[in-house]
């Protein structure tokens, strides 16, 4: 499956060096929306040893939005990405979602589960928010 | 300074394209040639079993093990080769101390400093110990004269360097407060026995726990130092090897320190640290130590200048690990962002999660120094630190 929201993303990081890979996921990151201090609880945070994340999530007319934070920036940046292409899709479609982005704009190894136990956990986080949702609605 | 790198075979490379500036030794160290060698040499030419067999490979296998044991008896200034046993790592040494004395720890205390990490709480609580705290001033330096030992207290366990600040605890003042209240002490000398001169006889410490592979030797392999003192307490773990007579009603144990090493060891690991020990003593202790506090002084001094990084912890002796951060800006990001200038540090809570309580913070950046590195390193880390900076502006 192809979207042209990755797409687009990939486009953007193509030909990049590392720090302007870096550079440009602070500047998304400046882009994003901060969470409101009353929101970041240990119920909406995924934790690991390196940074931390807030997740909450609501829908709109059957559409998915989530609400994502982190205290680093560079984290912050990437779930600024995974927020573009996620939000505002129907439950189903984002369970069936392969963000395939980020392998291709280089950012694989900050799946693994070691590191920051990050990006994993939250797209788990995420493809549970969708399945419960799709759930509900069948 | 001559250039100890060159033993290290893996500094020589490249990362990212540029020159591999390697400051996460707290964490682990990396190898020289010549501990490559011997593992490499054993395993093609003399490896067996050891204690076991009459042959010829069982034979040296055995002679190069205990002649390895011997060399860390030698090391740590020990008064018998049976003080030492070989374990898994200090975590591993930790928690066969914990329970081997657990009868008495069970429902007692276990009095620490506020800079431990993990493998120095966790053992004891699973021990069924309550872990107390030495309180500390704004430095981590602890207030020794503010130790509280009551009746209850059943053993002391201390860092002997703090693996996130780099501070260096004073074992003996607290070894000298012990022996008036006749309490053992347990050192853990995890990120201090690459970096100083140690003699367990001066310390005067019951148990002595470090890692291999945090001074030049192999992962999985470490050393618990049991003074003879304590030659008699319990195995906390059983099986071949270390009985001396087995029936279904009955089992006798053998002698320290092969009563501590029930199973096949790790035999290959314990000779990488008698190959260690030999490179280190081959430089010098007290070379390393000296050439590694310039270093890390020049580092530290560096980073003290800096108006937006902050250093945490400050004792009167100082080595191995610094640890800093940069306002605004995210330890994790921060190395992130350093790794890709070739630079390696650690970021996070580093298994210290009271002692970054008690800073009321999150994590740090930790470099962390061996023998090899030098000041040029450190100018590295300060021109990716500047840069860090540069980017966030």
């Amino acid at each position: 499956m192809n979207d042209a929201i990755q797409d687009e993303i990939i486009e953007q990081f193509e030909g990049l060096e590392w720090f302007d890979k870096y550079g440009l996921l602070i500047s998304f990151a400046k882009e994003l929306e901060p969470m409101s201090e009353e929101f970041k609880t240990e119920d909406n945070a995924i934790s690991g040893c390196q940074s931390k994340v807030w997740i909450r999530s609501h829908t709109e007319d059957g559409k998915l939005i989530f609400d994502l934070d982190s205290d680093a920036m560079i984290t912050k940046g990437i779930i600024s990405l995974v927020a573009k292409v996620v939000n505002n899709r129907p439950p189903q479609e984002i369970l069936n979602a392969d963000l395939y982005f980020i392998d291709k704009i280089g950012l694989k190894s900050n799946l693994s589960p070691a590191r920051s136990n990050g990006l994993e956990s939250i797209i788990t986080r995420i493809k549970e928010v969708a399945k419960e949702e799709a759930d509900s609605n069948t | 300074m001559t250039d100890f790198a060159k033993d290290f075979p893996i500094l020589s490379q490249k990362v990212y394209g540029k020159r591999l500036v390697y400051l996460d030794n707290a964490a682990t160290t990396q190898k020289p040639d010549s501990v490559i060698d011997t593992m490499s040499d054993f395993y093609k030419t003399e490896y067996s079993n050891i204690h076991r067999g009459l042959h010829y490979l069982s034979e040296v296998s055995s002679e190069k093990y205990e002649e390895a044991r011997k060399k860390v008896s030698d090391f740590i200034g020990a008064r018998d080769p049976s003080e030492v046993t070989f374990t898994s790592g200090t975590t591993g040494s930790i928690n066969q101390v914990a329970r081997s004395l657990e009868p008495s720890l069970r429902g007692n205390e276990v009095l620490v400093t506020g800079v431990e990490h993990h493998s120095n709480i966790v053992p004891w609580q699973l021990a069924g110990a309550k872990v107390k705290a030495i309180p500390m001033d704004e430095d981590c330096k602890s207030l020794l004269d503010s130790m509280e030992i009551t009746n209850k207290t059943k053993l002391i366990a201390i860092a002997h360097v703090s693996n996130v600040l780099g501070s260096v605890n004073e074992i003996k003042e607290i070894t000298e407060i012990a022996e008036d209240h006749d309490i053992p002490v347990l050192v853990d000398a995890a990120q201090s026995i690459q970096h100083l001169p140690i003699d367990v006889k001066d310390i005067d410490c019951d148990f002595l726990a470090f890692s291999g592979h945090k001074m030049y030797a192999s992962t999985g392999v470490g050393v618990l130092y049991t003074s003879n003192r304590f030659s008699d307490i319990m195995p906390a773990i059983g099986g071949g090897g270390m009985i001396d007579k087995v029936t279904f009603e009955e089992t006798t144990y053998l002698a320290p320190p092969l009563r501590f090493e029930a199973g096949t060891p790790d035999i290959a690991g314990a000779i990488s640290i008698g190959a260690a020990i030999d490179h280190m003593q081959k430089i010098g202790m007290n070379k390393i130590k000296d050439h590694e506090h310039e270093v890390y002084s020049y580092a530290r001094d560096k980073l003290l200048e800096m108006d937006n990084v902050t250093v945490y912890g400050n004792t009167s002796q100082m080595c191995g690990a610094v640890s800093f951060n940069l306002d605004n800006i995210h330890h994790y990001d921060t190395g992130l962002i350093l790794d890709k200038m070739g630079v390696a540090v650690r970021t996070g809570h580093h298994c210290a999660q009271p002692l970054m309580r008690s800073l009321g913070i999150e994590g740090t950046v930790r470099a962390s120094f061996a023998l090899y590195n030098t000041k040029e390193d450190v100018d590295m880390l300060i021109e990716g630190i500047n840069k860090v900076e540069m980017m966030y502006k």
